[in-house]
């Protein structure tokens, strides 16, 4: 039997268990910790257990949402585990292209800058900033460094080009600038299914995902805190 | 009638941070309109509830707590999980500003010494922060946690 470890928690428990029964086992445990899970199977009177570890993986909404199709799919006619085997391994990441992904991102965080009240020429300043910064990340990533180097590095590179909005008073809301472009960093997901987890009382999910969130946080604010030490935050 | 215009132009820009973000967490492409709508509703929910006077974190809370709602519908309808639509919906309301004010302070007070004008902003803008960010995580969880009550999955 197979198992996909995606984003959640509470989900994947109800899923697999869901599956097991839709394949015809009896019943099926499950439990989980941040680095792996152990899944027990129970078929008539004979068990199987086997345990996974879980890599760490970017954030792939679109993997879920094709597990998610699968197992309805395989509640509606059960015992069909050729079919289930064949999509589980036809799971495909759909990237967005890079064209469209970062000047997206840019224009987000240039929207959030226009949100909090920058005027044009820091409107225009965050767009690069946070174009730069995506190009940074998604390059950074390619290369499988860890993700907390990345997240700092690009801090850093967010807040030094962020920075040229104090260049000879060029936009005349620099703070709204340098805080806005940064916010490509927010780890948004983690934090929200740390919660999530806790309230529903998996608590050492939880926890793991909070700090891991914290971690991320804590190394893009040592980023940001880098370059403004470099140019002593009033800019260059 | 200028402000009722003001805030619909507003929510159309915090539409945008909501799809881009979505577009980071590679959520189905099907799914991004909603999170558009989703995300341009949070933020405008939310300035109507400040404009009658709710404070921002009440007002957080209250649009937060809506579209956990509005996810549950949508996720049952579409088949797919609720954070999918939540999470970028609320990201136009992340207190990013407070946030870095408070770390700008921090730094200010290592290198030119404490003040008390330092210390409380750093103090103000560190509560606002977080309790903004707890009220955006509790209003997400307030659905979720009436349907575990019923001991029935949602999709």
């Amino acid at each position: 039997m197979l198992l996909e470890y995606g984003a959640e928690s509470r989900l994947i428990e109800q899923l697999s268990s869901r599956l097991g029964v839709a394949l015809g086992c009896t019943s099926i445990e499950i439990s989980l910790i941040p680095s792996a899970i152990v899944l027990t199977t129970l078929i008539g009177d004979s068990s199987v257990t086997t345990t996974r570890r879980a890599h760490e993986q970017p954030i792939n909404m679109s993997i879920v949402h094709q597990i998610v199709t699968i197992c309805l799919a395989a509640e509606k006619n059960t015992r069909d585990i050729i079919i289930v085997e064949r999509k589980l391994d036809n799971i495909h990441s759909n990237p967005y292209p890079a064209w469209l992904l970062i000047p997206i991102i840019g224009l987000s965080c240039a929207a959030f800058s226009h949100l909090q009240g920058a005027d044009w020429p820091g409107f225009w300043i965050t767009f690069l900033a946070a174009s730069v910064g995506m190009m940074v990340r998604r390059e950074l990533s390619r290369r499988n460094y860890s993700l907390l180097i990345v997240f700092a590095f690009t801090a850093f590179v967010c807040t030094l080009i962020a920075s040229l909005a104090f260049y000879h008073g060029l936009s005349t809301s620099g703070r709204v600038v340098l805080s806005s472009s940064v916010l490509l960093l927010v780890p948004g997901f983690p934090y929200i299914n740390s919660m999530l987890d806790a309230f529903k009382g998996y608590i050492s999910m939880g926890w793991g995902r909070w700090t891991q969130a914290t971690l991320l946080t804590l190394m893009s604010s040592l980023g940001i805190m880098l370059a403004m030490g470099l140019l002593d935050i009033k800019g260059w | 009638m200028m402000a009722w215009f003001t805030l619909l132009v507003n929510s159309l820009w915090a539409a945008i941070p909501a799809v881009g973000f979505g577009m980071i967490f590679n959520v189905p492409r099907s799914a991004l309109p909603l999170c558009a709508v989703g995300g341009a509703f949070t933020y405008g929910f939310r300035d109507v509830l400040m404009h009658n006077h709710l404070s921002i974190e009440f007002s957080t809370f209250i649009a937060t707590t809506a579209i956990g709602i509005i996810g549950v519908f949508w996720s049952r309808r579409y088949a797919m999980p609720r954070p999918v639509y939540t999470v970028p919906s609320i990201i136009p309301i992340i207190p990013g500003t407070y946030a870095y004010e408070m770390m700008i302070s921090l730094v200010s007070m290592n290198t030119d010494g404490v003040t008390d004008a330092l210390l409380s902003s750093f103090i103000q803008n560190g509560l606002h922060a977080v309790s903004i960010l707890f009220a955006i995580a509790f209003g997400l969880v307030l659905p979720s946690m009436y349907y575990t009550k019923r001991q029935k999955p949602i999709i």
